[in-house]
């Protein structure tokens, strides 16, 4: 098994994270991980709709988020997380073939995307990227169309 | 396996198990639901999802062969194909589904899955175009940048850097592991974004990004240039990048570019040990981390260790009458002892608490009928496909609670009558129509409670039973002599389906001719204490009726007592009691019968059935009075003649090992609160001997 250093928040206190899958098998996967980098689990929800109940619930530091659920796909929860928290940190989680999905994702403010199956180093690496932005640098999310075309 | 140490491995593969097999049933219920609608794109939507978790799952347990597969699939359904492709598509879920259901039991034996060429085969004709080649290898060398600007975009920066801001040019190059350089692209655009105003991009928008290597960037931020570095540093999108100031316009000549690298590379070492502090940079909202997880409102447990709490239970009810006893037989002895209302008081307070822990335990061995219920879509559906019929399928009553036990044991037999109802029952679309029916059959199936039991029924609105084709088929195989078949009442007649041997259907078919017959469903029925009934209307159609017990752990019983032993039957077979006299029975044709109101009842004693204590059988003859219990299974009556009835009694059943009971009179035992041993009546059985063993009256 690989060793991970501590994730640490700034107060040096443990990360907090939501974890939004459908699969309860994949939500128990990224939890292991979690606990392998030193984080807690905040809350998880297996839908869109509870994993925006959840964020308002838990306010945790950094969002796992499956596109493909039942009821709300990860999209519009993405969307809806960060017009109420435009801090929010989510990472989306999802396979090759989503990659539109992702793309929207990311136009929503998502930050960052992760391949299944997840790798723990991948995923580390990702966690420490986003963890690690200035709040002072956080710009709104960029809609796609180019608005600097000559 | 992507990290995880032995033991999570073995919980995880067992949770997949779990979870891959409800996705498995999704994926049945979803391709059936295609096929009844094949251009339902939210059907293609949940397929899709299902198939995109198993990919995920199986992945991440390592079970690399059923991932591609799903990979395959997943990619195969698109909204686009499953336009094309129209009902075919409902036939690549449905074959997928028994493909990884095939696979997913080799896996959960660690054997070696099997091939899926055939699915392969139909993935492929559904998708007519190749699927895309993989990303193209990494360039060697560093970033080959050239930053070449539009006039516009170069105006724009001067703009800028006379504005005060200092304008970066970025190269990052897309990590060409990654697979999706699309989603990169709008990461790396979105990252720019956040550090500053982006001037110019190449490529300018994420078409045609699948070959994309490298992303240019003319950015104006007030950012120091670590901060953007670091930014820059996108773990999986981006593997290597490459900043520099921007040249305004007067100085952008190219052959100046060299020495402003060369400048910044130079600043960039200098600055670089800075850049941790505002790596560090980071907001964390002040809230308590309390691990608040979510409480999981369901738990799955191993049915063995319900099992063991269950029998606990039972041996718990049988400690309460014990006490009962004792308590009445110190009652007797210290009637005005004070200590007595106290333990009686204790003990009423104990059994009440007792029921309650029973009925919890009870439930909790509950299921939906519909767990069993999910099963037959599909089922019907093959079966009507390989005998070139339409047959559509009715559920009703799947909230319906039964015994987990007796679901289980419920769905080989149930799946029997089902396939008999589509396969023998329906007609084909041309007799139906001549028949005035509407071409497409139906088959019903439907569960409610009744009393103590619990009914599921299958009905179908075929040909129904040609009696007089049992009737000759019972004499042809034999079960019936030739002389006795007219005397069989037509539901007697009706019957002799659940004989060994006996099949109506002319010729063997695939489907339902395997050798087992309806004899088996009775068996099965018999074991759970349960009946099956049948009753058919020529031209209109035939219904099975199962009933069974809620559950197996405990019955409510009457106690009764035959030749000075107890016996136990249960209550739910009892129709009436009744009291009789010797002048009250005839004999008619060899058996003893009972004229109650305007029915004839034939009665049986269990000394003759058993041949037990036949000396003592002349001494209660001869006694003038004795109870007849009416007991019923299915539309069959008779009465058992006993000496006394005990009362009710809910009894513990136990079950008996097969080498202690020669007889399958009794279905169990129990033991009662004094210790004493009670013999549990098989009812079905004893009327099967009482159709079986005539005459009767001989013996006696």
């Amino acid at each position: 098994m690989q060793q991970f250093a501590a994730l640490l928040r700034k107060d040096s206190r443990p990360v907090r994270y939501l974890v939004v899958d459908d699969s309860v098998f994949a939500r128990k996967n990224l939890i292991k991980m979690i606990e392998m980098f030193g984080g807690e689990v905040a809350g998880e929800a297996g839908d869109g709709l509870t994993a925006i109940a959840e964020y308002n619930r838990s306010k945790p530091d950094v969002v796992l988020m499956d596109i493909t659920m039942p009821q709300m796909e990860g999209i519009e929860a993405v969307e809806r997380i960060v017009r109420q928290h435009a801090e929010a940190r989510i990472v989306m989680v999802s396979s090759v073939g989503y990659q539109e999905n992702i793309l929207a994702a990311l136009q929503k403010g998502a930050k960052h995307f992760v391949q299944k199956p997840v790798k723990p180093e991948v995923l580390y690496e990702i966690l420490r990227y986003v963890l690690s932005d200035d709040p002072s640098a956080a710009g709104a999310p960029v809609a796609l169309a180019g608005e600097h075309r000559s | 396996m992507s990290g995880l140490p032995e033991d999570r491995n073995s919980e995880l593969r067992a949770l997949f198990f779990e979870s891959a097999n409800e996705l498995l049933q999704s994926l049945n219920e979803a391709g059936l639901d295609l096929e009844a609608n094949p251009s339902d794109q939210e059907v293609i939507r949940r397929v899709r999802r299902a198939v995109h978790t198993l990919k995920g799952d199986s992945a991440a347990c390592g079970f690399h062969k059923l991932s591609e597969l799903a990979h395959e699939l997943e990619d195969a359904l698109s909204p686009q194909i499953g336009r094309n492709a129209g009902s075919r598509m409902a036939d690549v879920v449905l074959v997928a589904a028994d493909n990884f259901g095939a696979m997913l039991y080799a896996y959960q034996r660690n054997a070696e899955p099997p091939t899926a060429d055939s699915l392969r085969t139909m993935i492929r004709s559904l998708i007519d175009a190749p699927t895309p080649s993989a990303s193209t290898a990494p360039a060697a060398g560093g970033i080959a940048a050239r930053f070449q600007w539009s006039e516009y975009e170069q105006l724009m920066i001067s703009e800028a850097v006379h504005r005060g801001e200092t304008v970066y040019n970025v190269a990052l190059r897309v990590d060409p592991d990654s697979l999706m350089h699309a989603a990169a692209f709008q990461l790396i655009r979105n990252v720019l974004h956040s550090c500053g105003t982006v001037i110019a991009l190449r490529p300018e928008d994420s078409f045609a990004t699948e070959t994309l290597e490298i992303v240019e960037a003319a950015l104006a931020s007030h950012q120091a240039q670590e901060h953007i570095a670091q930014r820059c540093r996108i773990p999986s999108v981006v593997s290597d990048f490459r900043i520099e100031r921007a040249a305004t316009l007067e100085t952008a000549e190219h052959e100046l570019l060299g020495d402003l690298l060369e400048e910044q590379a130079a600043n960039l070492a200098a600055k670089s040990g800075e850049m941790g502090a505002s790596a560090a940079a980071q907001k964390s909202p002040a809230i308590g981390s309390a691990a608040a997880t979510v409480a999981e409102s369901t738990l799955r447990v191993d049915a063995a260790r319900i099992e063991a709490v269950m029998n606990l239970v039972g041996e718990l009810i049988i400690g309460k009458s014990m006490l009962h006893r004792s308590l009445t037989e110190f009652d007797q002895r210290h009637a005005r002892d004070p200590v007595r209302a106290k333990l009686s008081d204790a003990l009423a307070f104990q059994s009440r608490v007792l029921d309650e822990l029973h009925k919890c335990v009870l439930k909790i061995r509950m299921v939906p009928v519909e767990q069993l219920f999910r099963r037959f879509p599909r089922l019907v559906r093959d079966v009507a496909k390989q005998c070139g019929k339409d047959v559509a399928l009715e559920l009703s009553g799947q909230n319906t609670d039964l015994d987990k036990g007796i679901l289980d044991a419920l769905a080989e037999p149930l799946m029997h009558v089902v396939r008999n109802a589509v396969d023998h029952g329906v007609e084909d679309a041309e007799e139906r129509i001549a028949a005035g029916k509407p071409a497409r059959g139906t088959v019903y199936l439907n569960a409610y409670h009744q009393g103590t039991q619990v009914v599921i029924e299958v009905r179908d609105d075929g040909r129904g039973i040609d009696l007089t084709e049992i009737r000759t088929q019972a004499v042809d195989k034999g079960i019936v002599k030739a002389g006795d078949i007219q005397r069989l009442s037509d539901s007697e007649a009706m019957n002799l389906i659940f004989e060994p041997g006996f099949s109506t259907a002319a010729k063997v078919t695939e489907v339902s001719g395997r050798g087992v017959g309806m004899d088996v469903v009775r068996t099965v029925l018999d074991n759970l204490k349960g009946t099956v009934h049948v009753s058919s209307v020529r031209g209109r159609g035939t219904t099975m009726q199962l009933r069974v017990p809620l559950t197996l752990a405990s019955i409510q019983t009457l106690l009764f007592r035959v030749a000075g032993r107890l016996f136990a039957v249960p209550l739910s077979s009892v129709v009436e009691i009744t009291r009789i006299t010797d002048a009250d029975i005839h004999r008619v044709d060899q058996r003893e019968v009972l004229r109650l109101r305007d029915q004839i009842l034939t009665l049986v004693r269990l000394n003759s059935l058993s041949q037990i204590h036949a000396v003592a059988i002349q001494e209660h003859i001869k006694k003038k009075r004795s109870f007849v219990i009416v007991i019923g299974a299915a539309e069959k009556r008779f009465g058992l003649v006993v000496d006394s009835l005990v009362g009710e009694e809910e009894l513990v059943i136990k079950a008996l090992p097969g080498e202690i009971i020669c007889s399958d009179l009794v279905s169990g035992a129990s033991i009662l609160g004094d210790g004493t041993v009670v013999l549990i009546l098989n009812v079905p059985a004893v009327l099967s001997r009482l159709s079986r063993a005539t005459p009767l009256g001989a013996i006696a």
